[in-house]
């Protein structure tokens, strides 16, 4: 039962990771790029639904709605200020750009609200779900982290391959000069592209203080770090790739705290991506990209 | 004559410090085939791209349906009605066929079936393959993907980069006699051909490209009989 337990432990922490990656993923798919200031996103996201339920008291479901508008729209601005302009830079260029950016969000965080960490306040209590005599014990705030990834995956996909904004987004990630040849606005779709991951990473950063309450201005990097490293597990660019690499993340991360070494977790975390990359360098679901001429 | 559609007027494109258009001016009018030729590197594709907007003329000009295109962005040009379907091919290799189209629709609103029966109509093989990825099509099913996807935008002038690229003789042929159904049925094509021989044979008017310059034009009965253009371009 003691497995069990800490499988389903691995799984919501594998969510979050999950629902972190899918922003790393969907913006390099589309963009290219590696946009390594979305941790810090996660952790905006965290102190405003903070300060909107400790602060002005509001209920936390509304307190996430408030965070995830207002990462959806820093997403944007990130976006629009720093990487469009560097839209024909070489890669390096943006990815420092990214790294710098980082930094920034982390240091404005430091001066507006302080280094002295905050106690999150889980979202939606500390209860738990007691199954088998007591043996099981599922939090409530496990069995809604698992909930949402579930939910967010299923919408993702659902809009992905419907909606027509959906497909364009898909048909830039594979050829943004043939989809401007279509009549698609490239720019305005990087610019949804970010929209979506920022607006997932608030509700990442919620689930994740939650879960682990303290909240300091760097809370958003390993977390962040280590969802980048779900999505290379899973092949970046690839939506399903970034929730399976989350998930086995997670489980992964759980296990070698419990049966290896809880200091040498994430070292056996990052040696099972290197086993990974060795043996299929484009990730678990990525595809090698092929030219047909 | 009455307005052309397209009019490039002296227009010039640099990459960086080469300059790769010098000075180019052609008309379009409703209802032609006009093709470019030229050999590899002369600038054809160049032009096309400037039209489309994907690339911008330091000085010169180019008018569609009367309208200047200088400050529109190419999102916005495809909305006005000209289309191309560039220079390989170029389909979205993981979206299915049936979905490449509805990207071809992207500008139009959601009432897109009449114009995808009129592309299976003139596909057959493509409706077979509507549920397959592009990826998997063979080399001339990928041209006629990327051609019904380029018509779906129901253009007012369809631009076809070198529709025979790769391709085997007889689907060259086949796809040079789609090319020509096109145009019976009104519509106005500018094709962009290393293939002379063929591309003259259907057009209605050509311009010869050279290094950057417009060296020749005629109909393309006068330029398939020119001594200049057959030692050139049609190995005679």
């Amino acid at each position: 039962m003691t497995f069990l337990n800490f499988f389903i432990s691995g799984i919501s922490l594998g969510s979050i990771y999950a629902i972190i990656a899918l922003g790393y993923t969907m913006v390099y798919g589309i963009a290219k790029m590696l946009n390594f200031a979305h941790g810090d996103v996660i952790m905006v996201g965290a102190y405003v639904c903070f300060y909107a339920t400790s602060r002005y008291g509001l209920n936390p479901f509304l307190g996430i709605v408030i965070a995830m508008i207002i990462c959806t729209l820093l997403g944007i601005i990130v976006e629009r200020l720093a990487y469009k302009p560097l839209r024909q830079a070489p890669s390096l260029a943006v990815l420092i750009t990214a790294i710098g950016m980082s930094y920034f969000l982390q240091n404005t965080a430091l001066l507006l609200w302080s280094s002295n960490p905050k106690v999150f306040p889980s979202i939606i209590g500390r209860g738990a779900f007691k199954l088998f005599d007591g043996e099981l014990s599922i939090s409530h705030i496990t069995a809604l982290t698992i909930g949402a990834c579930l939910v967010i995956m299923a919408v993702l996909t659902l809009f992905i391959s419907k909606t027509k904004m959906g497909k364009a987004m898909r048909a830039c990630s594979e050829d943004k000069g043939a989809a401007q040849l279509m009549g698609i606005n490239v720019n305005a779709t990087i610019s949804m592209t970010f929209a979506i991951g920022s607006g997932l990473a608030a509700v990442a950063g919620a689930l994740l203080c939650s879960a682990y309450p303290t909240l300091m201005p760097t809370t958003g990097s390993l977390p962040g770090i280590k969802a980048f490293t779900a999505a290379v597990f899973g092949g970046i660019g690839s939506i399903p790739g970034a929730f399976l690499g989350g998930l086995m993340l997670g489980v992964i991360e759980i296990f070698a705290k419990a049966y290896i070494s809880s200091q040498l977790s994430d070292a056996v975390v990052f040696g099972v991506l290197i086993v990974v990359l060795l043996v299929k360098p484009a990730g678990l679901l990525g595809k090698m990209t092929q030219e047909k001429v | 004559m009455s307005e052309p559609v397209l009019k490039v007027e002296n227009i010039n494109v640099y990459y960086g410090s080469i300059h790769a258009i010098k000075g180019i001016s052609f008309e379009v009018y409703e209802g032609e085939i006009v093709t470019l030729i030229g050999a590899n590197g002369a600038g054809k594709s160049t032009t096309l791209n400037t039209v489309s907007g994907l690339l911008h003329p330091a000085t010169g000009s180019v008018s569609f349906l009367g309208e200047s295109l200088a400050k529109i962005p190419p999102d916005k040009i495809v909305e006005r009605g000209l289309a191309q379907v560039p220079e390989g091919r170029r389909v979205f290799a993981q979206m299915t066929v049936q979905e490449n189209l509805e990207m071809g629709a992207y500008t139009q609103g959601d009432d897109i079936e009449g114009d995808l029966e009129k592309v299976y109509g003139l596909f057959p093989r493509l409706k077979e393959r509507m549920r397959q990825t592009a990826g998997t099509l063979s080399g001339g099913e990928q041209q006629m993907l990327a051609m019904g996807r380029a018509l779906m935008s129901r253009p007012k002038l369809l631009m076809l980069d070198e529709p025979s690229m790769g391709l085997a003789p007889i689907l060259v042929e086949q796809i040079f006699d789609i090319i020509a159904d096109l145009h019976r049925t009104g519509a106005t094509i500018l094709l962009v051909e290393q293939n002379a021989q063929m591309a003259l044979s259907i057009a209605s008017r050509g311009y010869v490209m050279e290094t950057g310059r417009i060296v020749t034009t005629g109909t393309g009965q006068e330029l398939l009989a020119s001594e200049e253009v057959r030692r050139a371009y049609l190995g005679g």
